[in-house]
């Protein structure tokens, strides 16, 4: 395993496109932090805020780049999304995997050291995101609250991060292509599953509400939920309760957790069988 | 020095038979040429040896599998693309790598890209690299590990004349230290400098294995030219002792079927004079297409060349 570690730790620093998704990760973050601190401090000055005004929401909103809050898409998980897909696809479009085959005969190690550098080094970025927004939101919003009830949207936000990351890795095993791997793994969170969601929660609810119970297996709007605080920002929505129709945070983090562990696992499991 | 066995390699993709039952030996101090015609499941078998593909059968490296070897580029050094590196990944990064997975130390790196030539464009990206140099940079990375069993698939692709030449006396330097060099190409008159023995396969099965000299000489176009006063009465005498006789100028024949003193022994029997005798051995290529004639996967029309005749 230590070989296949330093295989893998000196595979991820040794291309550039690891270093060019990680600076633009972080920077589109902080550059969203940057939006909504804007956005907050003139909707403060203009008292539209109300009794929210000085209260952790809007710091931590912008700590998570938006991730607190729904509707907001997450580009730093995205982009994780294709180095996962990156860290196993470019070892089929570049024919290496042979090489790395014949160096670690041994391919359970070899996805174990991938994974771990992998959710490794997303951690890190993701825990550098976080701090730099803190930052943002501590310099440019004089009304920031840092409070407890920021850390489990931060948390969260990580493993959100991870996840996609995981899946885009999985995804890229299971069509040895990592394009393909790269496209699934971005329209299916922000094309398919919102239409879905759509259809489920609109459509249905009105006729068949147990049906549009099904909205609540779709993985990526799940794993969004677990950042939420509270869930409907403008509500203020509790998400650690459950509603009638929409599941609270520990059901929709186990739906997330298991979604992209689904898409890891197929995918290894691929990787160990088939020829290389 | 490892002697390589591979015992019954067998691999089909979706019913179709590409590897069927094949065993050979690949002994040390030796460079054993592997030929095929084109689709005759020679990339496969390596990969089969090297446990890349899933299939039937055994490879051993002195009895041990590749997969149980403790860090295998010690052991085996091998090149199957011609450039299975990233792009932009640095040559030395791509090395370090490979070296780092198996504990071998970095100054090997060093010591590997001067081998091969490539010392100069150690910094560089592979994507410039020309193909030949792509080949040079898979052949580092088989020496990484200075290992005793060498396999090769196709390692003269793309290197010039003066590449081949150097690949050739690379290999023939290394086997001569005592390891085991396995090594497939298509290039037949290189293979004839490069190898001392060979395994030839078509369509998936052995179709000969052992030292070149014997390919050859077992080749059924080895033949005798003899040229002498009444070639009809030689030409007849030869045919009733089972051998087979072409004509072609005047008074000389050409015998398949005898040796070169068994046809001079005949001649003298007769009382014939015998102006010219002798022994006609057939190339490697020669040896190598009558033995894969049936064996072809892909057989080109030969309706340019009657279009041309035309």
């Amino acid at each position: 395993m230590r070989g296949a570690l330093r295989y893998e730790w000196l595979r991820i620093r040794t291309i550039r496109s690891t270093y060019w998704l990680t600076g633009l990760a972080i920077g589109l973050s902080a550059g969203i932090a940057g939006i909504l601190a804007a956005a907050v401090n003139m909707a403060n000055n203009a008292g539209d805020l109300g009794e929210l005004s000085g209260s952790g929401v809007f710091t931590t909103w912008i700590i998570t780049a938006g991730g607190s809050g729904p509707a907001m898409p997450i580009l730093a998980a995205a982009l994780f999304a294709v180095l996962g897909a990156m860290t196993l696809g470019h070892e089929y479009r570049y024919g290496t995997n042979k090489a790395t085959l014949l160096a670690l005969p041994d391919r359970p190690t070899v996805l174990a050291a991938k994974a771990t550098v992998l959710v490794g080094w997303v951690v890190a970025a993701a825990v550098v995101i976080l701090a730099l927004d803190a930052a943002i939101a501590a310099l440019f919003v004089p009304t920031h609250r840092f409070d407890s009830a920021a850390l489990r949207p931060m948390a969260f936000f990580v493993l959100y991060c991870v996840g996609f990351a995981l899946a885009g890795f999985g995804l890229a095993a299971v069509w040895r292509s990592q394009v393909a791997a790269i496209v699934t793994v971005l329209v299916w969170p922000l094309v398919i599953e919102p239409i879905l969601s759509t259809v489920l929660q609109v459509a249905i609810a009105r006729t068949n509400p147990g049906l549009a119970k099904l909205a609540n297996f779709l993985p990526a709007s799940a794993g969004r939920r677990t950042m939420y605080r509270p869930y409907d920002l403008f509500s203020n929505v509790d998400v650690n309760t459950s509603t009638a129709t929409i599941w609270g945070l520990s059901p929709s983090a186990a739906v997330y957790v298991v979604g992209f562990l689904i898409v890891a696992i197929v995918g290894g499991w691929l990787f160990v069988l088939r020829d290389a | 020095m490892p002697l390589v066995q591979a015992r019954g390699l067998q691999k089909s993709f979706r019913g179709k038979v590409a590897v069927h039952d094949l065993s050979f030996d690949v002994v040390p101090g030796s460079v054993t040429g592997f030929l095929g015609p084109n689709g005759a499941g020679k990339s496969t078998t390596m990969r089969l040896m090297l446990g890349l593909d899933n299939g039937d059968g055994l490879t051993t490296y002195d009895g041990v599998r590749y997969h149980d070897l403790d860090q295998p580029l010690r052991h085996v050094g091998s090149v199957l693309d011609a450039k299975p590196f990233h792009p932009t990944r640095r040559a030395a990064d791509h090395l370090w790598m490979l070296a780092a997975s198996n504990d071998i130390p970095r100054r090997r790196v060093d010591e590997v890209l001067d081998i091969v030539g490539l010392h100069d464009v150690s910094r560089g990206r592979p994507r410039t690299f020309s193909l030949g140099m792509g080949q040079r940079l898979g052949l580092a990375a088989a020496l990484l590990g200075d290992p005793g069993t060498l396999i090769l698939d196709e390692p003269a692709n793309g290197l010039d004349p003066q590449g081949v030449h150097w690949l050739r006396a690379l290999l023939q330097t290394l086997a001569g230290q005592g390891r085991s060099v396995f090594v497939s190409s298509h290039l037949l008159s290189e293979m004839a400098l490069m190898a001392d023995q060979l395994v030839v396969i078509g369509r998936g099965q052995l179709i000969a294995s052992g030292p070149v000299a014997d390919f050859i000489s077992a080749s059924q176009r080895n033949a005798v030219a003899v040229e002498v006063d009444d070639p009809a009465r030689l030409a007849a005498e030869a045919t009733a002792r089972g051998a087979a006789v072409t004509g072609e100028a005047d008074r000389r024949l050409v015998i398949t079927g005898m040796d070169q003193r068994a046809v001079g022994a005949l001649a003298f029997d007769l009382g014939l004079r015998v102006y010219e005798l002798v022994a006609r051995e057939p190339t490697l290529e020669e040896a190598f297409l009558e033995a894969t004639g049936a064996s072809e996967e892909f057989r080109a029309s030969m309706g340019f060349q009657q279009e041309a005749r035309q």
